[in-house]
């Protein structure tokens, strides 16, 4: 393995690429363990991001005119406003005020950054999928709910076997989309020092000075890990397709 | 149409914000006013804060300014690149998706970081050293991927002018260019304006990232005024001043967007 | 009424005319100012096929909508098989009368993401509560009979408009309604398929099936039908026995709307033999 390793970074070096951190132990450890918790975070904040998107969607055509606008109003500015800005917000404030706040009660903060960047974002791409969701749900032609009306479903029925399946199917796309962005998002955990690929790699460069090298293992690791999820979302939508829908 | 009034319902409609929602901030600014008079130290933090508003004006136009150079820089990259991916000439297109992929798949922190890196510190004009500054090489950076966007929306406007369109204006004699610039071309663009709309308040929303680069915009104010006060109650004012003003900023474009898209969706 | 009088001895039992299946009395519909229906009276007796025509925008779509209250009209009563219609208040009423009407839209009706059988099985199953294998099975057998049972594993995107519309009858029949509603099934398709759609609709009427249809094809409405109305501007101008109506139309705008849509003078001896040849003169 070392040699394997030695044999790259020789023929790196022929290239006028500079490598060599890879030989450190220490700081290779870094760098793959920074891979991997950049790979935790975008398992976390897809499965979260759905979570919040669904709930939103849900919220956003509750009944309740006040649980709809302030949901909706919460939309609003999670859109508008940038990642970084949030995560500041979560973390410097609201995690800070935490923190005073059990000091009181004798007791230490258990949130940790990585939780933080995982709720915050994962609310933030939420609010995309939530959108992706709703196109969705009014794609779904009007005729075909009279026609399961017109069949006797009641409204529960109509919801989960026609409007949910076709509106999902429609949305699929956006929300594949929507999680490629949200693999590129986690880089801003960096910011708060949360030890992920892009933080490992500013560790890095700051001492040996070859960012070069490592923007291209970083693009590299994240173009890999968009492909991954953009490939999952090709199967998923060749699950889920309506042959003969939409060809014409 | 006869099922305009239909009682069947599925899902209810989403809710519209309607015409004075724009005036909701109010709400929050009167609720911190009424605050302020109960609590001291949050009056105390208002006065700091009010102190500090010109420097972080003074910070928020360098966030809009690299916004609008960066959204200039990568609309005109975008649609050069855009124009060769389009080309039936594989020399020229193949080179251009290589482009549009590398760029979108990139994290745009990362583009910044590298951009920050590479470009030197000053930059030799003839007899001239001229400093190369932070927040051009965050301008760079971020042209970069909004190029490649641009360049995606191009191709995906274009792509959904139906084939019919093409075929009529052919048929009328008119000569590839001819379509592109008379009858392609304007649909292109009104479909245009709404992605590329998103792309511009995505892009404002990017230029926060560029405090983590040294760069002294809003951010990087908010944190130097926050370490300087020192105050509990003014780090947690300055941040949601740093939110309400990005949102002031972006939450009109975000309505005029969808304004468009409204308007140009029956067409 | 009353059989004719003994010379003494009791008098027979009347039979009693049995109530209408489907009965609107003077509705009236209005869409945001714009009066669509404007005092419908309209019966559908048991065993009956009915057709309504009449120019587009005279309000026929709107009244098959009111009868499965899937628009409610502001006055006048719809009855269906002795349950008013307008009075049913919760959604388990309005299911409870979906059950026992079918309708078959114009256009789109399939469900996309289903299989033709899966389409047909679906509401037996979730509505009806019968069996998947019973109610796959009675799914199969009607695909037969609308000449479609190849096509069971298919999705509705791989069909043709045609094949389409017979899979949308087949759908409202697995419900086993009382009566099915035709709104204007065949406007969609090309004139090639419009004729296996109206050979489906014309066996299932010599088997008795109850319905109301709604359609611009006079020839077919003429053929099979019991009873038409004719409607223009949301209001009955005349009804009365198919033969009647298109060989003997009483009122000037109905022989107008006729000579427009068919080409021809309508009629005007009532002589079987002529009348026959001019069917299959004109016959699709």
């Amino acid at each position: 393995m070392d040699a394997a390793i030695a044999w790259g970074i020789e023929a790196a070096r022929r290239l006028g690429l500079n490598y060599a951190f890879l030989a450190d132990a220490y700081d290779r450890a870094s760098f793959v363990h920074g891979a991997w918790v950049t790979v935790q975070l975008v398992v976390c904040t897809l499965a979260g991001s759905l979570a919040a998107g669904v709930a939103m969607a849900a919220l956003l055509t509750s009944r309740r005119p006040l649980l709809a606008g302030a949901t909706r109003a919460f939309v609003e500015v999670t859109r508008n406003t940038p990642t970084l800005v949030q995560l500041y917000c979560a973390f410097l404030v609201l995690n800070m005020l935490i923190t005073h706040a059990l000091q009181d009660a004798q007791r230490s903060n258990p949130l940790t950054p990585f939780l933080w960047v995982v709720v915050v974002l994962s609310l933030h791409k939420g609010v995309f999928h939530a959108e992706a969701l709703r196109a969705g749900i009014e794609a779904v032609p009007r005729v075909t709910l009279e026609a399961a009306a017109s069949l006797g479903f009641d409204r529960r029925t109509l919801l989960w076997r026609v409007q949910l399946p076709l509106a999902v199917r429609f949305a699929l796309p956006a929300l594949v989309n929507n999680s490629v962005d949200l693999v590129k998002a986690t880089a801003v955990a960096s910011a708060i020092a949360v030890g992920d690929i892009t933080y490992a790699s500013i560790m890095i460069w700051t001492q040996r000075d070859n960012v070069l090298e490592l923007m291209v293992l970083l693009l590299l690791f994240f173009g890999l890990l968009t492909w991954v999820v953009s490939q999952a979302g090709n199967w998923l939508e060749l699950r889920l397709r309506m042959p003969g829908y939409g060809d014409r | 149409m006869a099922t305009a009034d239909s009682t069947v319902r599925g899902v209810p409609a989403w809710p519209r914000a309607g015409r004075f929602a724009g005036l909701l901030w109010l709400l929050p600014l009167v609720a911190v006013a009424l605050a302020a008079t109960r609590h001291p130290d949050l009056a105390r933090a208002l006065g700091s804060a009010w102190q500090w508003s010109p420097a972080l004006l003074r910070g928020f136009l360098v966030n809009v300014g690299v916004s609008l150079l960066a959204i200039a820089l990568g609309t005109a990259g975008g649609l050069l690149v855009g124009a060769l991916r389009l080309s039936p000439l594989a020399l020229l297109w193949r080179p251009a998706q290589l482009y549009v992929q590398v760029f979108r798949n990139a994290p745009w922190l990362v583009l910044i970081y590298f951009s920050t890196y590479v470009f030197p510190f000053e930059v030799n004009i003839g007899s001239h050293i001229v400093p190369f500054p932070d927040w051009l090489k965050v301008v760079l950076g971020l042209a970069l991927p909004a190029s490649a966007n641009v360049a995606e929306v191009l191709r995906g406007s274009v792509q959904s002018i139906p084939l019919t369109q093409w075929e009529a204006a052919s048929s009328m004699a008119f000569s590839r260019w001819q379509i592109l610039r008379l009858i392609v071309g304007p649909q292109c663009v009104r479909r245009m304006l709404p992605p590329w709309m998103n792309l511009y308040a995505t892009l404002t929303m990017s230029t926060a990232l560029a405090s983590l680069v040294g760069v002294h915009d809003l951010l990087d104010t908010a944190q130097i005024a926050s370490n300087t006060v020192n105050q509990t109650a003014f780090t947690v004012l300055i941040y949601f001043i740093v939110l309400a003003m990005f949102f002031a900023w972006c939450y009109p474009i975000s309505r005029f967007t969808r304004f468009l898209e409204q308007k140009h969706a029956v067409a | 009424m009353l059989l004719p009088e003994h010379s003494g001895g009791p008098v027979l039992s009347a039979v009693p005319t049995p109530a209408p299946l489907v009965a609107l009395r003077d509705v009236h519909l209005a869409f945001g100012g714009n009066a669509v229906l404007k005092g419908i009276d309209l019966e559908v007796r048991r065993g009956q096929a009915v057709s309504i025509i009449g120019p587009s925008g005279s309000g026929k779509s709107t009244i098959l909508r009111c009868i499965t209250g899937l628009l409610a009209p502001q006055q006048g009563t719809v009855t269906v098989g002795g349950v008013a219609v307008r009075e049913l208040r919760s959604e388990a009423e309005r299911i409870a009368l979906r059950k026992r009407v079918g309708f078959v839209f114009q256009q789109y009706n399939l469900f996309p993401h289903l299989t033709v059988l899966q389409n047909l099985a679906i509401a037996p199953v979730r509505v009806l509560g019968r069996g998947r294998a019973e109610a796959e099975a009675t799914a199969i057998e009607l695909l037969r009979k609308v000449r479609l049972a190849d096509k069971a594993s298919a999705y509705p995107g791989e069909l043709s408009g045609g094949q389409q519309q017979r899979v949308a009858i087949a759908r409202a029949l697995a419900m086993e309604p009382e009566l099915i509603l035709f709104d204007e099934v065949t406007s969609a398709l090309d004139p090639e398929t419009v004729g296996e759609v109206l050979t489906v609709i014309g066996d299932l009427v010599a088997e008795g099936l109850t319905c109301l249809l709604v359609t611009h094809e006079m020839r077919f409405a003429e053929e099979i039908s019991d009873e038409v109305y004719f409607t223009e501007s949301g209001r009955i101008v005349e009804h009365g026995p198919a033969r009647r109506i298109f060989s003997e139309p009483r009122s000037e705008r109905t022989r107008a709307f006729l000579n427009r849509a068919l080409g021809a003078a309508p009629r005007v001896a009532a002589d079987p033999f002529v009348f026959s040849f001019d069917k299959l003169r004109f016959a699709v």
